[in-house]
């Protein structure tokens, strides 16, 4: 009974990897950009958050609606300002920039915020359960879940269906020629990263709800949110769903044998798989 | 006398590290089909996507209705009404057919081109519409990149070696759809390495040597010894 909860536990823990996962992977496929303050992005979202919730006493889930779409502006305002004119045929500079990025935010935090571990309170959602039988559900895990399948359709739909994701598409596939159907790459990057960062904000409030924060936790996120993408394959929206829940089964089940294998045992499987699939469980076909 | 259509003024340009146009000067009349002929590396590619605005130009280089507009953006050029079919066709992968021409007209002009006009000159494409674009074989790739093109409704339209790696039956094809083009008032620039089809297409041309004009006019007027001269250079 103790394997089955754990497995379960991962599956819902994988929804989290797999939000931090998804802005990651939509930015590196519109415009080959690795986002090295990704995580930091998303402890930059928990402490907006933070902030939302303590000044005007709102629940986190509904300061949602206000830190999304600040994230998400703050995320097109610094495509366009900063990371657009790094972009080229070098891979390194915009590495380089996010790399910056990242330390500048960890100080910002930590000059803000000092160093001390913080936590959003949400009125009793983060130790509610449900009862499935023998199976404790955790709330706050099933929203979390239920969140990253609803982010995932949500940008299957726009990927698809949606003039936006055509134009993401076709800025990818070819961005020279995107121009000549009359498409501003700057602003189509610039939506890619506003959308990446609008997931971002969601992923900061659940983390800043399930467990403490401070301004150093970020990289750790970002090696998961890797992890994750790598895991699932580069490209495939469903594929990132899948890493996230195959890291979070393995760190589950890992912490079953010994609290302290937990991060070691997703950082294992997440090597395996490179060794025995380095496209990850779902390539896109195309490569 | 009003200003032409499209007038290119003393042009010079090219890579940033690479020269490839010096001084190039022609005029492109509304309902015109030009015809731009030379020897590979004379800088016709060069020219069309500088005119496009895909590599950079001065301001009065290149005229659309009198206004300056070398240097532009290609997002602002297209919206203009100046569309290139490019070489290689290029369409995009992730896209279907039926989104590859979609994904043309989108942000284009308001005219008489659509999916449905499209379907027409090619019939063929809406049997394929569904199917990712670079799965079809070449000539039908290659409709797909002008029906992509003509979406936008063009006032100009400009072709880059529309025949290039494709099979005779196939070229006279897709020629055979161009009057149908040209017929509903667009204006044409025809890169063509083929100077036969090229010349018995346009009503004039423009002969690069070497990134300058060796020779333009209309076809008949001209000898074939001269355009071969002007074509090769004569030494």
């Amino acid at each position: 009974m103790d394997w089955l909860n754990a497995i379960v536990q991962g599956v819902l823990l994988g929804g989290l990897y797999a939000l931090f996962a998804a802005g990651l992977s939509l930015i590196f496929g519109v415009m080959r950009l690795v986002n090295i303050a990704h995580g930091d992005f998303i402890v930059l979202g928990s402490y907006l958050a933070l902030v939302v919730v303590q000044s005007l006493g709102l629940n986190p889930f509904v300061a949602a609606l206000i830190v999304v779409p600040l994230m998400a502006a703050l995320g097109y305002v610094l495509q366009r300002v900063l990371l657009n004119p790094t972009l080229g045929k070098d891979l390194l500079a915009p590495l380089l920039v996010t790399f910056g990025l990242s330390i500048i935010i960890q100080n910002g935090l930590l000059t803000l915020f000092t160093a001390d571990s913080r936590r959003i309170m949400a009125g009793g959602i983060e130790t509610a359960s449900v009862s499935i039988g023998a199976l404790n559900l955790g709330v706050l895990p099933l929203a979390m879940f239920a969140t990253a399948l609803a982010v995932i359709l949500g940008l299957e739909f726009i990927f698809t269906r949606t003039s936006l994701g055509r134009a993401f598409r076709a800025t990818s596939d070819d961005a020279e020629i995107a121009k000549l159907m009359a498409l501003d790459n700057r602003h189509i990057y610039a939506m890619a990263m506003a959308l990446s960062a609008a997931i971002v904000a969601l992923a900061g409030i659940f983390l800043a709800v399930r467990t403490n924060f401070d301004p150093s936790t970020g990289p750790m996120r970002l090696i998961f949110g890797f992890e994750a993408v790598i895991i699932g394959g580069l490209g495939s929206l469903w594929g990132t769903l899948a890493g996230g829940v195959v890291l979070g089964v393995a760190q589950t089940l890992g912490a079953l044998i010994d609290p302290g294998y937990q991060v070691l045992a997703g950082h294992l499987v997440f090597f395996l798989i490179l060794i025995f699939r380095p496209r990850g469980l779902f390539p896109r076909m195309d490569g | 006398m009003s200003a032409p259509l499209l007038r290119i003024d003393n042009l010079s340009g090219g890579y940033a590290d690479f020269q490839a146009l010096f001084g190039v000067s022609f005029d492109l009349h509304a309902g015109e089909a030009l015809a731009l002929i030379g020897a590979n590396g004379a800088g016709k590619s060069t020219l069309l996507k500088t005119i496009v605005g895909l590599l950079p130009c001065a301001p009065q280089m290149v005229a659309h209705h009198g206004d300056q507009i070398g240097g532009l953006s290609a997002d602002r050029i297209v919206r203009r009404g100046i569309a290139l079919v490019p070489e290689g066709r290029r369409l995009f992968r992730s896209l279907s057919v039926e989104e590859n021409l979609i994904i043309g007209g989108e942000r284009g002009r308001a005219g008489e081109w659509s999916l449905e006009r499209v379907y027409a000159l090619f019939p063929i494409l809406r049997e394929k519409r569904h199917e990712p674009a670079t799965s079809l074989s070449g000539g039908q790739q290659q409709m797909v990149a002008i029906g992509r093109a003509l979406m936008a409704n063009p006032e100009i339209i400009l072709f880059d070696e529309i025949s290039l790696g494709l099979a005779p039956a196939i070229i006279k094809d897709i020629y055979a759809a161009l009057p149908a083009i040209t017929r509903t008032g667009v204006s044409a620039i025809l890169v063509e390495q083929d100077v036969t089809r090229a010349l018995g297409f346009a009503q004039s041309f423009v002969c690069l040597q070497e990134g300058r004009v060796s020779l333009a006019g209309k076809p008949a007027d001209h000898s074939r010894a001269d355009i071969v001269a002007a074509y090769f250079g004569s030494h």
